[in-house]
């Protein structure tokens, strides 16, 4: 079957994401970006004769190699033979994606515009002459509803379309005839490289005074006397080249849009919107909306998951049941049930709270609120040494911290990145959740919702604490000052939402069935050998290492072998703290067992020390790929002191206050 | 003149903005000078502007360097 590769790339907020699943549906993979750690999504989906291969590109305003993101989108269009770049625009808000538009015609020539959120515009009495459109930028434009599915199939006919035809006309954008001369000026220097970016391309690149392809061409071409050519440009223009070229820009296509737009019967008015954004960025209440947003969110998980959580476990059991009774060999009976049941088990059985986290924390995402967030606590970061787009990788840090460090690439400062990736470990993820759900189902039954949340404050504060740390001692440097849009508030599409949510549960589902299972096989044999018939006891292996952390804990209230064993496979992955204890101590008598070893005072100070010490292995190897080894290794250290010492002061103060 | 970060609810029109890198950043989110906006929320804290039907929450650093007059 015939091949084709479709990119997409658009502005944020303009529906991206649910264009590309509305495409794919669930045939998509989530990977990295070759030599960073940029998430990747790609798909495929087939129409008619031909099998069409999506990769979604980094969300983006502009076209720079100073940004990384930004970056792999020019080089994924340099570099690879794309058929048609689908470039989505939000249909209420065309200026800035006919931008962008400009800037990706001098990478590409087969370029499909689609209209998305079409009903948002014509709510707002906006309708386009497509025709018109089409004939300025020799580009075709397509009309969707993408969270209502509406306008894919014409899409995928368009896109179809698109990859049988020969593009016969291509859009040049004009600057003006002094920019123009100086262009093709420049070009001719670019030519004589035969490089595989587009003369042209490279030539706005170096007017528009990018810093990345500036160094990239200095040495290459006559570059004193491309400057001496750029300075009689401002000159004659009177304004600072750069400048010039992005008014040029909006200048014209502000006029274009005025010419397209055939029907306004009001005033754009986005008076609630406005309203709501009052109450949710306010100074005081603000603050006070997104704690109790959390709260609902967590408690939610818990109330909501627990009867599905139980019903797994009781398949688990009847499954354990069955494979005791069968006739396999005891050591292989040992090995399943003691090792992978009760290990992966336990884990596996936390998956309804994992999707519902992931599904409350998409509808954040859909609905428009993350921004908000970033805008409420931008005041509090900024006090910190930060902006409030950190926040944003911090609060992604409550799924999961390896995407949460990820999305540091998001803020353009290295120390902004180097401060939020390192206080992002402290942040509760969903791994840490099984944990809480443990402890607090045994301890503290009655109130587990609120000791949860607690945790999840202390982690941040922990987390506001040394950022304000470093950022005094360590890292002394101004913070980069924070600008983000605000996209209008929308109704989420519960496709897309449930989709986001599964495909996130389903890489939790595949670390448990790699991660973990090699963990817990590991965990058995160290449990089973050298004595099979005294499984997990103190003679066998694991009960040896465990005696020789444990005296560290003491004072934590956890002093016991088989606590200090689950913290260490806990930096493994940070379910495995769940799933040692199953294997250990069995997980039919899981909760009694626990009853003896812990009291609430030590539960508490040992989900401190489960939330607060080391990174899981995940999160520390994309720490040294983000940040570099050094700060690799001083979180790795500093984040076990940190955990270790709070969980001692907390226990040996209640222990004085309460008794334990 | 007024400074974008002491200014009260209303709309305003930006005359100057005094770094060249901030106007860069606002630039790209299509922001320039002389263009009319809409204080939504003033500081202290990030503002937040609207311009036509885009809004835009700007850090109080920002703001500072961003010099508008209103408009009635």
């Amino acid at each position: 079957m015939e091949e084709k590769i479709i990119a997409i790339a658009g502005n944020p907020n303009t529906g991206k994401t649910t264009i590309f699943n509305s495409l794919t549906g669930s045939r998509q993979k989530v990977g990295n970006w070759p030599g960073v750690t940029v998430e990747k999504k790609e798909g495929y989906y087939i129409y008619k004769d031909i099998k069409f291969n999506v990769v979604d590109l980094p969300g983006t305003y502009t076209l720079t190699g100073e940004s990384e993101d930004q970056k792999i989108a020019i080089d994924f269009l340099v570099e690879n033979k794309v058929d048609v770049l689908l470039l989505i625009a939000d249909a209420s808000n065309l200026e800035r994606s006919l931008s962008l538009l400009i800037l990706l015609s001098e990478l590409h020539k087969n370029i499909i515009v689609d209209l998305n959120m079409i009903d948002l515009a014509e709510k707002e009495g906006i309708d386009y002459d497509i025709e018109h459109l089409e004939k300025l930028f020799k580009v075709r434009f397509v009309k969707t509803i993408g969270n209502k599915n509406i306008g894919i199939d014409e899409l995928k006919e368009e896109i179809y379309k698109r990859c049988k035809e020969k593009v016969s006309e291509t859009f040049k954008f004009n600057y003006g005839a002094d920019v123009e001369n100086t262009i093709s000026e420049i070009e001719s220097e670019i030519n004589k490289l035969n490089l595989n970016y587009p003369s042209r391309f490279l030539a706005i690149k170096i007017l528009e005074k990018d810093e990345y392809y500036i160094e990239f061409l200095k040495d290459k071409i006559n570059y004193e006397k491309i400057t001496s050519k750029i300075l009689n440009l401002e000159k004659t223009l009177k304004k600072p080249v750069d400048m010039l070229l992005m008014e040029k820009r909006y200048g014209i296509i502000h006029g274009i849009v005025r010419e397209a737009i055939i029907e306004r019967k009001k005033e754009l008015k986005f008076e609630l919107t406005e309203k709501i954004d009052k109450i949710l960025t306010h100074n005081f209440l603000g603050p006070l909306i997104f704690l109790f947003i959390m709260f609902l969110i967590f408690n939610g998980v818990f109330l909501l998951g627990e009867p599905l959580k139980n019903f797994i476990d009781l398949l688990l059991e009847k499954l354990k049941e069955f494979l005791s009774n069968s006739s396999f060999s005891p050591h292989l009976i040992s090995l399943l049930n003691q090792g992978i049941i009760s290990g992966v088990g336990s884990v596996i059985s936390f998956v309804p709270n994992i999707f519902l986290f992931f599904f409350f924390f998409s509808i954040l995402e859909d609905t428009g609120y993350m921004a908000r967030a970033a805008i409420v606590s931008d005041r509090i970061m900024h006090k910190l040494g930060l902006h409030g787009k950190s926040a944003i990788p911090l609060i992604l840090g409550f799924g999961c911290n390896v995407p949460a460090i990820m999305g540091t690439r998001i803020l353009e400062n290295k120390r902004d990145k180097i401060l939020t990736s390192l206080s992002i470990p402290f942040i509760s993820c969903s791994a840490r959740l099984p944990v809480y759900l443990l402890f607090t189902g045994i301890f503290f039954a009655k109130n587990q919702g609120l000791i949860i949340f607690s945790l999840y404050l202390l982690g941040i504060i922990v987390s506001f604490l040394a950022i304000k740390f470093f950022n005094s001692f360590v890292i002394k440097q101004e913070s980069m000052p924070l600008i983000i849009e605000l996209p209008p508030f929308r109704t989420p599409y519960w496709k897309s939402i449930f989709l986001e949510s599964w495909i996130r549960t389903k890489y939790f589902l595949k670390k448990a069935g790699t991660l973990i299972f090699l963990g817990s096989l590991i965990l058995w044999l160290l449990s089973y050998f050298p004595n099979p018939e005294n499984y997990g006891s103190e003679y066998n292996f694991i009960g040896r290492i465990g005696k020789i952390i444990s005296p560290l804990f003491k004072y934590s209230g956890f002093g016991f072998w088989q606590a200090g064993v689950a913290l260490i496979f806990g930096i493994y992955a940070k379910e495995l703290v769940v799933s040692t204890f199953g294997t250990l101590f069995g997980v039919e008598n899981l909760n009694d067992t626990l009853k003896i070893y812990f009291n609430p005072i030590s539960s508490y100070s040992f989900m401190i020390m489960s939330l607060l010490y080391m990174p899981c292995l995940a999160t520390f190897l994309v720490l040294r790929k983000e940040i570099g080894g050094k700060w690799a290794i001083v979180s790795l250290f500093w984040t076990f002191f940190i955990g270790w010492f709070i969980s001692t002061i907390f226990y040996q103060i209640f222990k004085v206050l309460i008794g334990g | 003149m007024e400074r974008l970060s002491d200014v009260r609810e209303g709309k305003y029109r930006i005359l100057e903005i005094l770094k060249p890198g901030k106007l860069k950043k606002l630039s790209n989110l299509g922001i320039f000078i002389g263009d009319l906006i809409e204080v939504i929320k003033p500081g202290p804290g990030p503002i937040i502007i609207k311009k036509e039907n885009i809004t835009i929450g700007i850090g109080y650093g920002i703001a500072m360097d961003v010099i508008v007059e209103r408009v009635e």
